[in-house]
């Protein structure tokens, strides 16, 4: 459906690099990367309201250089939503649809349609400005679909929202991509909303492509240890591997003898990945002796996060798990109390370290 | 209940002090003038209704919208410019355009009539079909187009950059071409900017004195009226002339300004 081949944009301080990701029709593909790493840009190339230095843009196949954004029938929801301030809710959806000339009784029943399906007719006559953010974020959506356009591109349309808003919102662009199988572009810097959106995903940094994959793939096999620390992997070790068989690798983290299902060749310097969800911790007397890792370990802390918590767990090597509030009270973990951790080997990622990222980060 | 009295601070007082002398100067200026001529009413109406100031009023004014009308149309389109496009030589074309403010209008006139003589590079040709500049209205109005350009382009241009790109693209991803674009959210979107430049302009017209007498000292304008008054008849005609043209502009721009507050209120927050 979208093709970048190799393509490059410089502007001011922001470049990206050869640039060169494939969307396919009926994704719902996602951009991840650091805020401020000019995403935005990647939007308005296949948009068409930017046009690159080098490479090419292609859209269903064809070299679209020479298309205007007015011709290409992709819709773009920018994240200030980005309404006409001096036209109602009314006008503001009816915008694309009175551009292709419709009558005016087909606008305001597509108009109409779509007001009833985002929830907002009662805003049909509102301005701008008077409203939400919540409200006006679903305009500017109601605005985009209503053209049907091919592709849809959302830029951070979630950012500015507050958390209630964002799961209503999730749920409906959710809709949205089953109800029409609409290919969907969104740009973020937020992986939650990847992890519950995505079906592919790309994770660009610093302007160069990372990792282009599934999203399990990608939030599972980081390729290296920027992309890892960025998807949010919890752990993350220097490890050598100490030896290697038919069924993966053992890699030495600290003190610890870490079976892996990767394999790799003896005596490399790896990266080692384990997220912390995979990480099981139990009572220290529940300690099997013929599982592969499996270690007696301590908790340091127990940190709350949104939903769930995270144990600061140290056996050798520091490491986070997580729990739910039930589990805490139930198993009665403490700071301070000794447990077993243990993982799946397949659970254990690595990947090669070259010499240069090794000394920027020094080990754990 | 009484509000307790909120003084404000020292720095405060003294700028408000040292500020107030550019006020107190225009009020000084225009009491002086009305004093005069309130107190010498009759004298001051058979000079008011005398045709030939009636006259130079009209034409003043009527060139000054003339010369922004010419503006609505050349100058919009390179505000756009402007504020939309990065280009080589940006930096020139806008230090071009500034240049009528940063001249002294002697000079401005001389360039003026320099084009726009019978024998100049756009005076003659244009005399060929029967357009003549010189010692004409249509001098007046290309005068007054030369010097109040800079201030009508840059209004409208600080309107144009105040529309957020965003808006405009969001437009065009909506099946808008790049004129539509501008027609359906631009333009409505600048309304008060260009409002203002347009009053600014206008107002800049109606000053303009040096530059116009180059080309056209008839027919004669109101400034130019004033000054010949002066040297001819002395300072109480001329006086009696310029407290008439006050009390129009007073007017005027007294009604401009009301309008502008209903004009494009929307766009507060853009």
């Amino acid at each position: 459906m979208i093709e970048f081949e190799n393509v490059s944009v410089t502007l001011g301080e922001f470049r990206l690099n050869e640039l060169s990701i494939t969307v396919k029709k009926g994704d719902y593909y996602f951009i991840i990367g650091p805020s401020g790493a000019g995403k935005t840009i990647i939007l308005e190339a296949i948009a068409g309201l930017h046009h690159p230095d080098s490479g090419r843009v292609l859209i269903g196949g064809e070299d679209v250089s020479g298309i205007p954004p007015e011709k290409r029938r992709i819709a773009l929801v920018y994240q200030d939503y980005s309404l006409f301030p001096h036209m109602t809710v009314f006008d503001n959806i009816a915008f694309g649809l009175k551009m292709q000339k419709l009558p005016a009784s087909e606008i305001t029943r597509k108009v109409t349609a779509i007001l009833d399906r985002f929830e907002i007719g009662h805003l049909k006559d509102r301005s701008p400005y008077t409203m939400s953010g919540g409200e006006q974020q679903r305009v500017a959506l109601a605005r985009a679909l209503v053209t049907e356009p091919d592709i849809l591109l959302l830029d951070e349309p979630l950012s500015a929202m507050d958390q209630v808003n964002r799961d209503k919102f999730v749920a409906d662009l959710r809709a949205i991509h089953q109800e029409n199988g609409l290919t969907i572009v969104h740009v973020t810097h937020s992986r939650e909303e990847a992890l519950s959106l995505a079906t592919r995903v790309a994770v660009i940094i610093d302007g160069t492509l990372e990792q282009e994959g599934e999203r399990d793939e990608v939030f599972r096999k980081p390729p290296n240890r920027k992309v890892g620390r960025f998807v949010g992997i919890e752990n993350v070790f220097d490890g050598t591997v100490a030896g290697s068989g038919a069924g993966g690798s053992v890699v030495t983290v600290g003190g610890c003898s870490i079976r892996t299902g990767d394999a790799m060749p003896g005596g490399c310097q790896v990266c080692v990945f384990i997220r912390a969800a995979d990480v099981s911790v139990r009572h220290a007397d529940m300690i099997a002796d013929d599982e592969f890792n499996c270690f007696p370990a301590k908790i340091e802390e127990i940190i709350p996060r949104e939903s769930y918590y995270l144990l600061g767990i140290s056996c050798g090597i520091s490491l986070f798990a997580l729990a739910t509030e039930q589990e805490i009270k139930e198993k009665g973990f403490a700071p301070g109390q000794a447990v077993s951790v243990s993982f799946l080997p397949e659970a254990v990622h690595i990947t090669r370290e070259d010499a240069h990222s090794h000394s920027q980060f020094p080990s754990v | 209940m009484q509000r307790p009295l909120k003084l404000p601070d020292a720095c405060l007082i003294s700028f408000a002090l040292i500020g107030s002398l550019i006020v107190i100067l225009t009020i000084m200026g225009l009491l002086t003038i009305t004093v005069g001529q309130v107190t010498d009413l009759p004298y001051f109406l058979s000079v008011a209704t005398e045709s030939k100031v009636v006259d130079a009023i009209v034409l003043t004014m009527l060139a000054g919208l003339n010369a922004v009308v010419l503006l609505l149309i050349f100058g919009t389109p390179l505000a756009y410019i402007l504020a939309r496009t990065d280009f080589r030589g940006k930096g020139l074309v806008e230090s071009i355009v500034d240049i009528p403010v940063m001249l002294p209008h002697t000079i401005a006139g001389i360039m003026v009539y320099i084009l726009f003589m019978r024998r100049g590079i756009i005076g003659e040709p244009l005399s060929q079909i029967g357009i003549i500049f010189e010692g004409a209205y249509l001098g007046i109005v290309a005068a007054m187009f030369f010097v109040s350009s800079p201030y009508y382009v840059n209004a409208v241009r600080d309107g144009f950059e105040k529309v957020p790109l965003h808006i405009e693209n969001v437009a065009r991803t909506l099946g808008a071409s790049r004129f539509q674009a501008f027609r359906l959210v631009v333009l409505p979107l600048s309304v008060r900017h260009i409002f203002n430049g347009s009053i600014l302009a206008w107002g800049r017209s109606i000053g303009e004195f040096a530059a116009i007498i180059m080309i056209a000292y008839y027919p004669m304008v109101i400034s130019t009226l004033i000054y010949y008054k002066f040297t001819t008849a002395g300072l109480r005609e001329s006086t009696a002339v310029a407290f008439a043209m006050i009390l129009v502009c007073l007017v005027v721009f007294a009604i401009l300004r009301i309008l502008m507050k209903r004009v494009g209120t929307y766009d507060d927050r853009v």
